[in-house]
């Protein structure tokens, strides 16, 4: 035991380069209150076959965040950032900023309340609240709800959850639609500098490349602030007219829309509008009126950039500045929202929690600590550039994290009953296991020791020179031990075994797990859900990701059989079953049938990789 | 071992059996969730159009409700503009029979002002002809006091309405709120007096006064110009562009008699200017060559084919005679204050050709004895387009006027002020134009505004003594002196400074002269009367003219001026609790309905007669409603009553522009 001690320590892990250490008790003899083999046998493995561009060595997110690595302007300093535009209003509205914030780090995640937060969004919460954190700043959750249409309260509730899941608490929760009549009054004032100008183009006609510039874009000012005025009244129909801000884009876009008609109501300011803004005319102003001093963003909006400067600076408002960073995407899985509810629509996914998913609700249903997550984050880096990540990354950090946090429990999928004609007591003895075996003090659970227990059936051979199986409570069972086996459907299902104290035995060639008097349970056991890396790719997949999907994704083993100490757990609580991976109870456990997911098999499975 | 067999046989099928059901219950769980999703899906697939077509609905009715909520907007942000009571009431009754009776097609729609106080401020009438509707239509009986009380329940939330009673067979009597009213008053004293809003600036294009070249202008005339310069100035007012033109009869046949006539007398007349004093003498004096010799009458057509090719030499001929009668004209329109713009016949004669071109293509056209004629159904009467001779005709000219005015000018609405006994030939024109497709008359309007004959006091058609026509200028001469006379009776000579007098002297005889004009519904035939316009009772301009320096007098005399009123138009609230400052607070608040009114029906007598009705109305409160009280010793004020100065001030206000839309000029004292 101390000798494996010995291996489990951290101290371990420093000597593999470039990763955790993901330490396996392949198995493990429970104790017994009898003197018997104290001593599990112990596989240690390690693993780390991972090809991105991670630095060579992995600091905490903190630490990167903090690092000089980062070449982020102090709040205030603005101007010094590459690229900023300095106006000759620039330093006062700085010196106001300050005033306002008193030098504080401000930032921001601003996602869409149209979808539920993936994987993705988790890089941004965590560079947004992290750099915040890590700077003694604050850091805003805001909504970012200019578009009426896609809106839904549940998108609200569950963002606001997911932040809170990953460790977060908001300085404060805004929506962009609390701006609403602010950002009306600039549109005016930006009308009146001649900034902007009502437009009668048809989408159509705006679309694709080289569109031809707008025949409306010098009509005087009084004649776009009537027209604009009418677009506010309902006096012109969708698409009839748009508000647009005179400037040209790095991607050589004219004259980027600013206000639009829509007749739908709105989540939050329900009937008062009929026009609402783009988030090329909203997200810079309501950074500005947020006081944010890094606007955060994926590198996507690079093109906006100089959109976004022009804009606080053609209405002499506080100018934050916009920072790029590189977009983390997962390979063998869908994100958009548009995908995932083809999915669940065909019936591929039960729901946007699905366990095969990658949004965060379907990654803490398969029972992914948050702490994973935002290890995960951390290792891909804040770097600049894309990074496209295998999930055994995401999956080896589940390990680790599960490894120090969930329990040790055992259950059977595939029940082979054994029954020990042997047994030495006239009934169930209690026998006390380690929470985890590695460090006794953090507690024992007691586990029945019956005559009848369940094995799994894939840890019996008939055939003698395969068998290594070894009863549990360190009782050898030698091959002469298999007196009686029955045959039912072609297969063996009973044993009847004798049983031998471990220290009067030769010594056994493995360990096997088993349970007695156990509850009944439904386990289900997850795979990739797409056959190729990038299912959207239709290099990759002519067929669409639709016709990608891994027919085995999804094995639900309905009989299983787990050992009583899990009866009181709740939803989303973790277990490591010996030798099968790690659990968590799924929100479907119903009074006397639960059901657990498995998030992650103990080691990585060679052929993933 | 035996022993064991049998038991644990049983086991093994237990378990088995809980095997087979567990996959069975989830074989009928998927089976079920199948079902499910195959319900739902079949559901969006049958119909997407349905969706979309909800999804448009949807959006639609969002729209719909923004755009009443921004008419809403608008019509309390434009507070500036005077809010058309008559027309808020429509409104607000018109939603009520909507909402109770909402399968009913076009609902009569009935509210007027009550004539008498018992029975509120205005009155809607509509319950008694749904009534009618429901029995004809649906054969169902309901009396209409019932419909009424349905009316009344459905009546939505509104800003103006104090209470309603059912009186009558089902009369539904509206009380108005008072403080509605007076906050109405106040907004006109500060904004002044600005026409209810109107959607879109449309065009109008008058024609009017319209006289002939080298012939006077007579009273026919004076009608069409008085009338049309009225009509003009209410359409500026009430903000459209209005185009004012002046149909002159520049181009017919007389040209060649009277340029021959030139030539004659004037042989040098293309170096040195012609002195024609009487172009009327000149007239009848080449009439009568041209009915009397058989040569002259031979070079006049001569001429008039030269005109018409336009030979440099006839067309400067043709200036010269158009000149004088131009100087005419303009003293005439100089002495009643009217604008307009020339464009005579002349100008569409190039345009005539296209004209008839257009109507033969279309395949309009008969030809009749070599004339060019087109029958419009409807009309007996065809019209000539082309003599002949092949010349042109006023069907013709007027043609091309009226398609020069639909695309070039680009009119919304058309009127033509001409007297009734062109009724036909407009009313021809008009289905000619529509039936060509020249226009639309559910989107243009083009109207006939037709007056009748003036007539002498004898009833017959107006004349002079010897049976002549008589000639305007005359005529306004005379006003001049009869206004001096009247004057002068009353004494005014020795209060008044001699510009003062000068003023109130062509005031008064140029209004009385228009006002008699216009007070009389324009399409009777109307006596005219110096007697009875210059008296100074009865609806006359005499009587209101006078009527309103008096009310400015009022504040003067209390020493309150201008700009005190103002300060006191924003701070003092206007109590109506007296019975005459009520009526009269709500007659000044109906000027927006009399003139909308008058730009749907273009009769302008309704504006004589609501100025009447003000200034008696006025006279009530005046006399029984102290504005300044005074010591009847010492003659010291001692109270001003300030919301009523502010009463006499909206009375005014509105009685000038009343004034300015006639065309008539009140002075400060008379």
């Amino acid at each position: 035991m101390g000798e494996a001690r010995n291996q489990l320590r951290w101290a371990d892990g420093k000597t593999i380069k470039n990763e955790v250490d993901l330490q396996v008790l392949h198995l493990l003899g429970p104790k017994t209150e009898a003197d018997l083999e104290k001593k599990p046998k112990v596989r240690l493995e390690t693993w780390m076959v991972f090809s991105c561009d991670m630095g060579t060595e992995t600091q905490s997110l903190l630490e990167q965040l903090r690092g000089e690595a980062l070449k982020f302007h102090k709040p205030g300093e603005n101007y010094k950032t590459e690229g900023y535009v300095v106006t000759p209003n620039t330093m006062a509205l700085l010196k106001q900023h300050l005033a306002i914030t008193g030098g504080q780090v401000r930032t921001r995640f601003p996602p869409e309340p149209n979808g539920i937060l993936h994987i993705g969004h988790a890089k941004a919460i965590n560079f947004n609240f992290g750099y915040a954190k890590a700077n003694g700043g604050v850091c805003f959750l805001r909504y970012d709800d200019t578009n009426p249409e896609k809106e839904e309260e549940k998108y609200f509730t569950a963002i606001r959850e997911m932040v809170e899941w990953l460790g977060y608490q908001p300085y404060a929760v805004t929506h962009a639609s609390d701006y609403f009549d602010q950002l009306y009054t600039w549109a005016l004032e930006l009308i009146r500098r001649g900034q902007a100008y009502v437009c009668h183009q048809r989408v159509e006609e705006i679309k694709g490349h080289n569109p031809p510039p707008s025949p409306w874009r010098d009509r005087p000012v009084e004649e776009s602030l009537l027209l604009f005025e009418d677009m506010r009244k309902g006096k012109f129909g969708e698409g009839e007219a748009t508000l647009r801000m005179k400037l040209v884009m790095e991607d050589g876009k004219m004259d980027p829309v600013a206000y639009r008609v829509k007749f739908t109501p709105h989540h939050r300011t329900g009937d008062k509008w009929c026009i609402y803004p783009t988030y090329d005319y909203t997200h810079c102003l309501c950074d500005s009126i947020e006081h944010i001093t890094h606007s955060l963003c994926t590198k996507e909006f690079q093109a906006r950039r100089s959109s976004y400067f022009w804009l606080c600076n053609a209405l002499d408002v506080y100018c934050p500045v916009q920072w790029e960073y590189g977009r983390l995407n997962l390979l063998y899985t869908v994100v958009s929202k548009r995908k995932i509810i083809r999915l669940v629509e065909t019936g591929a996914v039960r729901d946007w929690d699905d366990p095969r998913l990658f949004t965060l609700t379907a990654l803490r249903r398969r029972g992914f600590p948050p702490e994973a997550i935002n290890n995960f984050c951390a290792r891909v880096g804040v770097t600049v550039a894309q990074a496209t990540m295998e999930p055994h990354l995401l999956e080896a950090c589940a390990r680790e994290v599960l490894n120090e946090q969930a329990p040790r429990a055992m259950a059977v999928l595939e029940p082979l009953k054994v029954t020990i004609t042997n047994f030495p007591a006239p009934k169930a003895l209690e026998i006390l296991v380690p929470n985890f075996p590695a460090d006794d003090s953090r507690g024992f659970h007691k586990v029945p020791f019956h005559q009848t227990i369940y094995i799994e059936e894939t840890d019996f051979r008939e055939v003698r020179q395969d068998y290594t199986a070894l009863t549990p409570g360190a009782t050898a069972c030698a091959a002469e031990a298999w007196q009686h086996w029955k045959r039912c459907c072609g297969r063996v299902i009973e044993l009847e075994v004798t049983c031998t104290k471990s220290d009067a035995a030769e010594k056994p060639k493995a360990f096997i797990h088993w349970v007695s008097e156990p509850l009944a349970c439904e386990v289900r056991l997850y795979e990739r859900l797409f056959l190729h890396k990038n299912p959207e790719d239709p290099s990759e997949v002519p067929g669409g990701f639709l016709s990608d999907l891994n027919p085995d994704s999804l094995r639900v083993v309905h009989n299983a059989l787990v050992d009583s100490s899990v009866r009181s757990a709740r939803p989303f609580d973790k277990f490591q079953f010996e030798r099968l991976g790690y659990f968590s109870v799924d929100p479907d456990s119903k009074e006397g049938k639960m059901v657990f997911n498995r998030t992650v098999t103990l080691k990585e499975d060679p052929g993933k990789a | 071992m035996s022993l064991l067999l049998p038991f644990q046989g049983k086991v093994a099928q237990n378990y088995c059996v809980t095997i087979e059901f567990a996959f069975q219950e989830n074989e009928i769980k998927l089976l079920t969730a199948e079902i499910e999703r195959l319900k739902n899906f079949g559901c969006l697939g049958v119909s997407p159009s349905l969706e979309g077509l909800r999804d448009e609905n949807t959006k639609l009715k969002y729209r719909l409700n923004f755009l009443k909520k921004s008419l809403q907007e608008e019509r309390s942000k434009s507070t500036k503009s005077m809010i058309n009571i008559n027309s808020c009431l429509q409104e607000i009754f018109g939603a009520a029979i909507q909402a109770a009776y909402p399968d009913l097609e076009n609902p009569p729609l009935v509210v007027t002002p009550s004539q008498q106080p018992k029975f509120g401020d205005y009155q809607c009438n509509s319950a008694m002809g749904i009534s009618q509707i429901l029995l004809k239509t649906r054969e169902q009986k309901v009396i209409p006091r019932e419909i009424a009380d349905k009316i009344v329940k459905n009546i939505p939330a509104n800003e103006c309405i104090e209470k309603v009673e059912i009186a009558g067979p089902g009369f539904i009597n509206v009380h108005l709120r008072k403080d509605f009213v007076s906050k109405q008053l106040s907004s006109l004293l500060i904004n002044g007096v600005q026409p209810p809003p109107i959607a879109k600036r449309k065009k109008v294009v008058v024609d009017f006064s319209s006289p002939n070249i080298a012939k006077e202008m007579h009273v026919g005339h004076l009608r069409s110009t008085i009338i049309g310069e009225s009509m003009c100035r209410l359409f500026e007012f009430a903000g459209y562009d209005v185009l004012r033109l002046n149909h002159l009869g520049d181009w017919g046949t007389q040209f060649g008699m009277l340029i021959a006539h030139l030539q004659d007398k004037f042989p040098d007349y293309l170096t040195v200017s012609p002195p024609i004093g009487d172009l009327q003498a000149f007239y009848k004096e080449s009439k009568r060559r041209f009915d009397t010799e058989e040569e002259f009458k031979k070079r006049a057509y001569q001429c008039v084919v030269l005109l018409q090719s336009r030979n440099p030499d006839f067309i400067k001929a043709w200036n010269l005679i158009c000149d004088v009668s131009r100087r005419e004209f303009q003293k005439i329109y100089n002495c009643l204050d009217v604008t307009i713009i020339e464009r005579g016949e002349s100008f569409y004669h190039e345009m005539m050709k296209d004209i008839v071109k257009e109507f033969e293509d279309k395949g309009f056209v008969q030809v009749d004895d070599g004339r060019k004629i087109v029958f419009v159904p409807g009309f007996p009467v065809p019209l000539t387009i082309m003599k002949s001779d092949g010349g042109y005709t006023y069907d013709t000219s007027d043609l091309a006027a009226l398609k020069h005015r639909l695309f070039e000018e680009k009119g919304d609405i058309l009127i033509y002020v001409v007297d009734s006994g062109q009724s036909v030939h407009f009313q021809t024109i008009f289905a000619a134009g529509q039936m060509i497709g020249w226009y639309d008359p559910k989107v243009t309007r083009v109207a006939h505004a037709a007056f009748g004959v003036v007539l002498g006091e004898d009833k017959k058609k107006f004349k002079t003594r010897s049976g002549d026509t008589v000639r305007l200028i005359d005529l306004l001469e005379e006003g001049l002196k009869r206004a001096m006379d009247k004057l002068k009776d009353k004494e005014r000579d020795k209060v008044l400074t001699p510009e003062e007098l000068k003023a109130a002297q062509t005031s008064v005889a140029f209004g009385c002269i228009k006002y008699a004009d216009l007070s009389h519904n324009r399409l009777n035939d109307y006596v005219f009367s110096f007697d009875k316009m210059l008296d100074d009772r009865g609806n006359t301009a005499a009587y209101l003219l006078y009527a309103f320096t008096r009310i400015r007098a009022i504040a003067r005399l209390a020493n309150i001026d201008e700009q005190m009123l103002r300060k006191a138009a924003r701070e003092e609230v206007l109590v109506l609790d007296h019975e005459k400052e009520w009526k009269l607070g709500k007659c000044i608040l109906r000027f927006p309905e009399i003139l909308q009114k008058i730009l749907e029906d273009l009769l302008l007598h309704t504006l004589c007669d609501y100025l009447y009705e003000l200034a008696t109305t006025f006279t009530e409160f005046y006399d029984s409603c102290y504005c300044v009280e005074k010591d009847r010793q010492t003659g010291q004020i001692v109270k001003v009553n300030m919301w009523r100065l502010l009463l006499c001030e909206a009375t005014a206000t509105v009685m000038a522009k009343g004034f300015d839309i006639l065309g008539i000029k009140p002075v400060q004292r008379m």
